[in-house]
């Protein structure tokens, strides 16, 4: 039965996809542990986390491969828990791609229309516009085994979409390929999901990738949804210190609580202190410890002596490493090391021993506990 | 679970294997063992069975012995080994599991049987051949070739890497076979040992026509019902073989998880093994030339008892044993053995894919069971299976049913366990994603395994048929208690003629047979270019 709450204030048109405390066991470990979330209607939406989190488990639930053992999952407005998975129109794209080897390209693509019983001709039309579209227009007569591992990632995101299904789900799909290639089917999927305005729900392990590609990200861990939100929130105003550090290098300061007025905090950390903006959702009381969460490349660095705007705190490099695009520096700080990323590096002569480190209060978030 | 709720194809596809299942394999085997009723205890103190129980045991000892100990001299020469001729030894080895395991004893009973060529016709001695050394040596020869390639299948499953890199370390051939190939396919070669166990307890053919008053337990049943019309005695003998044999499979299984099918190529295994010496090559050549030659004694003795008119007093030529058996009811007999084959053969390896597939794919409870009942065919013994049906189905009310469609049902079942251990072992190699990118496509599980996983299966699919058809024109024990004069096929009828001495007729009638099993064996071989997986288990 669905819960109220699961179909309460649901919005077809806002929301495509919502999960109410869902949760999978196997065995007695919960590999989905109570998650909620809703999914915008076409939003590229990404389910983030390290390995063994539960985000398989999760898109599985959704294409109906797994039963949840409780909570509800509600596609376009209606509860789907007891639609069985080849009625829920829910295509999925594997890692694997899992295209069928005894079938060719375009075998693969009309698969789905000939199960459907959709007219020849139409059928024609349509997989010929697909293949078109996901640029394999040439080779519709291959088989899979003829294909390079880009082709068939793009044969297998063909065949579902051809269905023009409810929800398009993806599995990793850009893990078996090469970084380069990674990257720009990255932006193709991206692009194919604004042109088609199609809700994706895909999965991935890699915090770039999710960045990059989604409007909106839910981050798992453990079996929970740790936060899920736009992926400049998840960027910047992380819940927790998992979250911080698992979508990117960042600086965790730990800290005391020492006033709180105003929608200001000052925190002590060390011997120093620092008053920066309460988060929204945040409640800190005097008192309490606090972790103090900044980006690397929301810090400066300037030679000893120099003039600086906001804090500057004295410290020394212990090492940097030149990334290309950035140089990154350790700089150690009452005995803790800092990590600081210096866009452009060609533009200046790396610094060394003694060093500034720039820190502007309102690039400073702050974590609760 | 909640899948079968929702399709109902796939539930009622699931309650079909269960109740054809329950009802033509265990349902049989309830009745046989429930027959003697209070008769067990007539029958455990009546004292006969100790007898014949442990002359059973004993000759399972001598026998599976050599046979073993043959079978992997031949193994070690074809997998280790450079010896030449390899291809023509690998046609030697498949040669006899294509025919009925009796007719080593025919071809024995013709060169040293009471009028036999090589006592009475070159020593001029009538000695006595029948009893426990008879049955040994006849035994010897029928099941090595068995044992042969069950040990060869071990042995080329080992990891010919292994070998390289202990050679490598500095150790001599001998060193390795002894400290890594023996201790790493031990396992397989226990369960080889068993399987070969196995065959020879429940042997009927041969014991019978040269066993001579050495009763053991499938031949004490067959005397009990046939002589004295005593169902109740030969139920519980056959209940007491059945135990044994369960005994085997159960420790097999233990040993090698079950596996009950091996690949027999045509072709060599393409990993290298580490050279072995060239005198032992020889030894091994020489050793394998003689046990073709006595291998091609046997079939050859046939082969020319079959074209003379009176071997091995009258040699001149003729057609006219092979005109008789294709008149008539022996013309019948052949004509029904090509059909019972074919037609089981066809249920059997559909029956199998989908119970196959139903269990492997499934996630419904109690899925062991059914698995644990499919394979228990082939620990059942070939006599114990035929009672089975002759006591279950030999009813008033099921006299409609066409004694044909019996034996074929018989032989359906009793062969189930090789193509449903291919189809599951088919299946695994297949990524379950498979049918997921066919179900989110839309199809449903019924839809995804007929489009996608069947195609996918190939080869797999074609090990039920090829091995249900072979055991099948092969097999005597299933359905010597089930035949009547319009139903009998080619091996009751070689039977018979044997029992009759009618050398001639009986040999034309083997040559038959087997030239059956050959031809549909090497037309399927050419369609899958050459490698074809036998089932190992036979009666
Ligand atoms: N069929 C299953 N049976 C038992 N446990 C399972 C099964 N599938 C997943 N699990 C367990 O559930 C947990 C979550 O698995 P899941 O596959 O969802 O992780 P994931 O987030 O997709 O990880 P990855 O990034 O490695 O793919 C893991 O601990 C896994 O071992
Ligand atoms: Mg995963």
């Amino acid at each position: 039965m669905p819960s109220p709450s699961a179909l309460q204030s649901l919005d077809a048109g806002a929301v495509h996809l919502r999960l109410a405390h869902v949760t999978k066991r196997f065995g007695d470990t919960a590999a989905v542990d109570d998650i909620s979330f809703d999914v915008p209607r076409g939003s590229f939406a990404t389910l983030l986390g390290p390995s063994g989190c539960g985000k398989t488990t999760t898109l599985r639930m959704i294409a109906g491969f797994y039963d949840p053992d409780a909570g509800d999952i509600v596609l376009g407005g209606r509860r789907i828990n007891e639609l069985p998975a080849h009625r829920r129109g829910t295509a999925m794209v594997f890692q694997d791609y899992a295209l069928f080897p005894h079938m060719t390209v375009r075998g693969n693509v009309s698969y789905g229309l000939r199960l459907a019983k959709v007219a020849k001709d139409e059928l024609a039309r349509r997989v010929n516009e697909t293949l078109d579209f996901v640029g394999l227009g040439k080779l519709g007569d291959r088989w899979p085994n003829q294909l390079s591992g880009g082709q068939q990632q793009r044969v297998a995101v063909a065949r579902a979409l051809v269905l023009r299904p409810e929800i398009l789900l993806l599995d990793e799909p850009l893990s078996n390929l090469d970084a380069k290639l990674r990257v720009q089917l990255r932006w193709e999927l991206r692009t194919l999901q604004q042109q088609l305005k199609m809700t994706f729900v895909y999965v991935t392990h890699d915090q770039d990738e999710a960045l990059s590609l989604s409007d909106w990200i839910a981050v798992m861990n453990a079996g929970k949804v740790e936060q899920h939100g736009a992926p400049w929130e998840i960027y910047y105003r992380p819940k927790t210190a998992f979250l911080a550090d698992f979508v990117g290098a960042v600086n965790l300061v730990p800290g005391t609580v020492r006033e709180v007025r105003g929608g200001q905090a000052t925190v002590q950390f060390g011997e120093r202190s620092v008053t920066v903006p309460v988060p929204a959702d945040t409640s800190l009381r005097e008192g309490g410890e606090v972790k103090l969460c900044v980006r690397p490349e929301a810090l400066g660095l300037a030679p000893r002596g120099a003039t600086t705007d906001g804090a500057a705190l004295p410290g020394t490099v212990a090492r940097k490493a030149f990334l290309g695009d950035l140089m990154r520096y350790w700089v150690t700080i009452d005995g803790r090391e800092w990590i600081v990323d210096q866009p452009d590096p060609g533009a200046s002569t790396p610094l060394d021993g003694e060093v500034l480190v720039q820190v502007r209060p309102e690039r400073v978030h702050v974590i609760a506990g | 679970m909640r899948s079968l709720q929702r399709e109902p194809g796939l539930l009622l596809a699931l309650l079909a294997v269960i109740v054809l299942v329950c009802v033509f394999i265990l349902y049989p085997q309830i009745r046989v063992i429930i027959t003697p009723g209070t008769g067990y205890i007539d029958f455990l103190s009546g004292g006969t069975w100790i007898r014949s129980t442990s002359q059973s045991i004993q000759v399972m000892v001598l026998s599976t012995t050599t046979a073993v100990l043959l079978g992997f001299v031949f193994a070690y020469a074809m997998v280790y080994t450079d010896m030449p001729w390899k291809p023509f030894f690998r046609l030697i080895g498949i040669l006899p599991l294509l025919s009925p395991p009796f007719v080593v004893a025919a071809s024995y009973l013709i060169l040293f049987g009471p009028r036999g060529l090589i006592t009475y016709g070159i020593f001029g001695q009538t000695i006595s051949v029948f009893g426990l050394g008879g049955i040994w040596g006849v035994q010897t020869i029928a099941f090595f070739p068995f044992a042969y390639q069950l040990i060869a299948d071990v042995l080329s499953r080992s990891d010919a890497r292994l070998e390289q890199a202990a050679r490598n370390l500095g150790a001599g051939p001998w060193q390795v076979f002894r400290s890594v190939t023996l201790p790493l396919s031990r396992p397989g070669l226990g369960a080889a040992i068993l399987t070969t166990a196995i065959y020879v307890l429940e042997d009927f053919g041969n014991p019978a026509l040269i066993g001579g008053t050495f009763t053991v337990l499938p031949t004490q049943a067959y005397g009990l019902i046939s002589g004295f019309g005593d169902l109740p005695g030969a139920t519980a003998v056959s209940t007491l073989l059945l135990a044994l044999a369960l005994i085997l499979y159960v420790a097999k299984i233990r040993l090698d998880g079950g596996r009950s099918f091996i690949t027999v190529s045509g072709r060599a295994s393409s990993m290298p093994r580490p050279p072995v010496p060239v005198v032992l090559t020889w030894a091994c050549f020489v050793a394998c030339l003689l046990l073709a030659v006595v291998i091609l004694t046997v079939y050859g003795t046939l082969l020319v008892s079959a074209l003379t008119l009176n071997f091995p007093n009258n040699l001149s030529f003729t057609t006219k044993h092979f005109e008789y058996i294709t008149s008539d009811v022996n013309g019948t007999a052949l004509q029904n053995t090509l059909i019972f084959g074919v037609v089981a053969a066809a249920f059997s390896a559909v029956f199998a894919l989908v119970a196959g597939w139903l269990v492997e794919r499934g996630s419904w409870p109690g899925r062991r069971v059914l698995d644990f009942l499919l394979i228990m065919p082939a620990a059942i013994p070939g006599l114990f299976f035929g009672i089975g049906y002759a006591t279950a189905f030999n009813e008033a009310w099921l006299d409609w049913l066409d004694r044909g469609v019996l034996i074929i049902i018989s032989m359906i079942f009793w062969n189930i366990p090789v193509g449903y251990q291919a189809a599951v072992a088919g299946l695994r190699q297949i990524d379950r994603t498979m049918d997921e990118a066919a179900t989110s496509l839309g199809a449903s599980s019924l839809r995804g395994f007929r489009d996608v996983l069947i195609p996918m299966l190939g080869g797999s699919i074609s090990v039920g048929f090829v091995t249900t058809f072979v055991r099948a024109v092969t097999t005597l024990s299933v359905v010597i208690f089930l035949f009547t004069s319009g139903t009998t096929v080619a091996t009751i009828r070689i039977f018979q003629l044997v029992n009759d001495l009618n050398w001639g007729r009986a040999t034309a009638f083997t040559v038959a047979d087997i030239g059956m099993a050959i031809l549909a064996l090497g037309g399927i071989a050419l369609l899958s270019r050459g490698r074809i997986a036998l089932g190992a288990a036979r009666a």
